[in-house]
């Protein structure tokens, strides 16, 4: 696993030190609110509906045993005994103390954790695959490429006061598991037909209140000249992008407006006009990164375990392997998944009690390490098949056993309305109801791929814009309501979703979810997802599901 | 004729948690906040916590209606902001019960004022 | 108050530009410092007649408009017109790093104690601002290490770690 060198722990110290002053600064009168707020808001800490939040980076989601047990401490001491991951590799924070923030973040440093640049008009933690280094199909490890990026993006003195914010994603697989595509940048490494390694830099994706897939600017960007043309890129950026209108000021709008051809035509004029050597990463530190992450000790194994298969005839096993393992790069090994969306609980909630059971469970099987993803799950990259089993009673024994990657109940939900400030209307109990609508798992099984995403305002925190059911809360007249769209994609296939419908009553929407699953279970071809079948038919028979009264159009 | 209601509130600078201005000073409890139904009086003491950047951020008043003669703000926002998460009731001022928060989890969507404010929190 | 970043060494300064409004007269010999639309208009006589001059330039203006005439300039200032704005950061790199400007660039508008590191890196060596020269040195400096190359021509961490590469090989030769 990477670990700081000397570099990095003073850079993190020295930001610590930093933000301690400011902290003093406002506590004694130094600095107003309105001076405050955005230099808090740089290293992750929001003052939120009911208390301050602090948003702490996972690098490319990437997590030791020891970090999980950091962060269980953390949730311990200094918040009421939870943290919520989200749905950008971070982990937040619900009930912290300004006074104490300082404290926490110096605690988070002894083991290599910080909330540098999770907010902001900077930019942010770097996305990645949470297989990296698993996946048999990618052609390079992507945490090679995000903490490439980490540095070069963390206190970059050109590009600390963007117009927006700024996110990146970077994955190695065709399987897209970063939604490159809804990113301001995302980067798709592939190999030419040479053999060199490159990037597929797609520009202007976004969700909010004006959702974009990006536009590919470079098919492919040979990977040595990443940091040079990043520059680029952020420079036209930082220079051009709108500052007049805060819903205008992401790079989307920039890179819409002047069309994708003309908005890669200013990058490659900044990019030729440039010392690139200078910007470019030598070498011997892409190298040093590189031996940096270490190999993982994999044993030589059959492909085929028979402890694994054996354990099948507990149906629960069986689902579980069905559902939350999938396979490795490694014979005899498989990538196991946690879901920490239990059926009736809230997405992406973690107590410090399982975060302590998970650090154990990864250390006992799985190398020590664990992942985040941008679906708020967890996974133990590198199981032996052997010992799944073993993992999985461990987990059910701590409520992490739920069998329902990427069907129905592994919803996507932003915090809404319950903890967060900008919120319109909640997203957790909408997700709660459809979970427990959807409690049993044989019928989650007989419906398979179906992804559900939440959101509790227009900012599209919980990603609605691409679910394959994408729910929007909205204040109507003083009461909750929501949204229903369909047919998004935060993967490969990326699309953004269209309005189904007026706008449901909080009680209705579980039921309404009901009526388009049935509806599409009815008319489904084989093998076709939700998702499919939507793109085949169109809205038609969705519609007519859930608005049956409606008049035809 | 519903008269217009008002409670002043801001969140406590070193802690963040949510606070009222209230006779004895600022609250962590909604029960105990101070019901204005005279907006110069009102808007004065909003300008007031406005001052006290040492030790309060982002004050602002929030409507109330009387409903059932108890002071129930008219937005689920403000609701759920004097309450607490609603997925954890044990967590946040309504953890401590009583017969105002009740009043609060039984609102629906904008209260309305049903009659005259019972209490005698008034300013 | 103006500091001045001079040999390594932070101090503050006297300005002796004077700030001349485009409606206003110029007079006196000194040296004046210009709106783009004002030098547009008046700097090639200024500069004929001897005068130092220095440019300010708004965050929308395009710092390229001023590159024929750079090398005769002796300042450009940049506006910060909330601190929130990066602009001036882009600007300032592009006058030392494309352009080669070794005149004085200014940091004027809303200039903060938070801002020095990020403008000193981007090649600000003026500071027009209410923080003292020790404060502002301090902040500056608060960084032992940078991850990036940039206007100031620190080492980048990666160049100060091949360098330990390089001495161990060294050593070890």
């Amino acid at each position: 696993m990477f670990h700081y060198d000397a570099i990095d722990t003073a850079m993190v110290a020295d930001r610590n030190a930093e933000f301690r002053d400011q902290v003093q600064r406002r506590l004694s009168g130094d600095l107003t609110e309105d001076q405050f707020k955005p230099l808090r808001l740089m290293n992750g800490l929001y003052l939120q509906l009911h208390s301050y939040m602090l948003r702490v980076a996972i690098p490319y989601g990437a997590l030791t045993s020891a970090k999980m047990r950091a962060l269980a401490h953390v949730a311990r001491r200094w918040d009421k005994g939870y943290g919520h991951f989200t749905t950008r590799q971070n982990v937040q924070f619900h009930w912290i103390r300004l006074s104490d923030t300082p404290d926490v973040l110096d605690y988070l440093a002894t083991a290599e954790l910080h909330a540098i640049q999770t907010s902001g008009n900077c930019i942010r933690n770097t996305t990645s695959d949470p297989f990296a280094g698993a996946a048999a199909e990618e052609v390079d490890d992507p945490r090679v490429w995000s903490e490439v990026i980490r540095q070069w993006s963390t206190f970059h003195p050109e590009f600390t006061y963007l117009p927006r914010k700024f996110k990146i994603a970077v994955t190695a697989s065709p399987q897209d598991r970063t939604a490159a595509r809804a990113h301001d940048i995302g980067l798709v490494l592939r190999r030419n037909r040479d053999g060199r390694l490159g990037f597929e830099v797609i520009v202007g994706g976004g969700m909010g209140r004006t959702p974009y897939i990006g536009s590919t600017i470079r098919e492919h960007l040979p990977a040595e000249h990443l940091l040079s043309y990043l520059t680029a890129i952020l420079r036209v950026y930082n220079r051009f992008g709108r500052r007049d209108n805060l819903y205008k000021a992401r790079i989307k709008i920039l890179v819409a407006s002047l069309g994708a051809a003309e908005f890669a035509s200013q990058v490659d004029a900044e990019w030729d006009a440039m010392d690139r050597p200078r910007l470019d990463l030598p070498d011997i530190e892409l190298a040093r990164i590189r031996a940096s992450f270490g190999l993982v000790p994999f044993r030589t194994m059959p492909p085929r375990s028979e402890r694994f298969e054996a354990a099948r005839s507990d149906p629960a096993f069986a689902r579980f392997a069905r559902n939350n393992v999938v396979p490795h790069k490694i014979p005899g090994y498989g990538i196991v998944q946690v879901s920490l969306k239990g059926i009736g609980e809230v997405p992406g909630d973690c107590s410090a009690d399982q975060m302590e059971v998970l650090a154990d469970l990864a250390e006992r099987h799985g190398h020590g390490e664990i992942r985040v993803t941008h679906e708020q799950n967890l996974v133990l990259p590198h199981v032996p098949l052997d010992e799944v089993p073993a993992l999985h009673a461990g987990l059910a024994a701590a409520g992490l056993a739920t069998p329902n990657i990427n069907l129905v109940s592994d919803m996507i939900a932003c915090p809404g309305l319950d903890y967060c400030a900008l919120a319109n209307a909640r997203a957790i109990p909408v997700a709660q109801a459809i979970s427990r609508t959807f409690a049993d798992p044989a019928r989650a099984e007989r419906i398979g791929e179906l992804k559900i995403k939440i959101s509790g305002c227009i900012n599209a925190c919980g990603h609605h814009h691409v679910g394959h059911i994408g729910i929007l809360g909205v204040d109507k007249k003083g009461e909750e309501f929501y949204q229903l769209t369909l047919g998004g994609s935060g993967a490969e296939d990326a699309a953004i979703g269209h309005v189904l419908g007026p706008a449901l009553g909080a009680d209705k929407v579980a039921d309404a979810i009901d009526k388009l699953v049935e509806a599409y279970l009815a008319i489904r071809q084989p093998d076709e997802r939700f998702l499919d079948t939507y793109r085949r038919t169109g809205v038609g028979p969705f519609k007519a599901a859930v608005y049956p009264d409606a008049h035809q159009a | 004729m519903s008269e217009a209601l008002k409670v002043l509130t801001a969140n406590d600078l070193a802690g963040g948690q949510v606070v009222f201005l209230s006779e004895a000073g600022w609250s962590d409890r909604y029960a105990d906040a101070v019901i204005f139904d005279d907006a110069a009086a009102a808007d004065a003491a909003l300008e007031a916590a406005r001052a006290a950047t040492l030790t309060l951020a982002d004050p602002y008043l929030i409507d109330v209606a009387a409903v059932d003669g108890l002071p129930v703000p008219t937005s689920y926002r403000e609701r759920i902001r004097a309450l607490g998460p609603t997925i954890h009731p044990d967590m946040g001022p309504q953890a401590d019960g009583g017969v105002l928060v009740h009043a609060l989890q039984q609102a629906r969507g904008a209260a309305r004022s049903s009659g005259r404010l019972g209490l005698i929190r008034r300013k | 108050m103006l500091i001045r970043l001079e040999n390594d060494h932070f101090h503050t300064v006297e300005d002796r530009f004077t700030a001349v409004d485009d409606d206003a007269a110029l007079t006196g010999d000194g040296a004046v410092l210009l709106s783009l639309t004002r030098f547009e208009a008046d700097g090639a006589a200024l500069l004929a007649a001897g005068r130092d001059v220095g440019v300010r330039i708004g965050p929308a203006d395009r710092i390229e408009a001023l590159a024929p005439v750079l090398p005769s300039l002796a300042l450009v200032a940049l506006e910060f017109p909330k601190y929130r704005d990066g602009r001036a950061y882009s600007s300032a790199v592009l006058l030392r790093e494309r352009y080669g400007f070794d005149g004085e660039v200014r940091a004027v508008g809303d200039v903060q104690i938070d801002q020095a590191w990020n403008m000193v890196r981007c090649g600000f060596d003026a500071f027009e601002t209410t923080v003292g020269p020790n404060a502002w040195a301090a902040a500056a400096r608060r960084y032992r290490h940078v991850y990036q190359a940039s206007a100031d021509n620190r080492a980048p961490a990666f160049v100060e770690r091949a360098r330990v590469v390089r001495d161990a090989v060294a050593t070890v030769g």
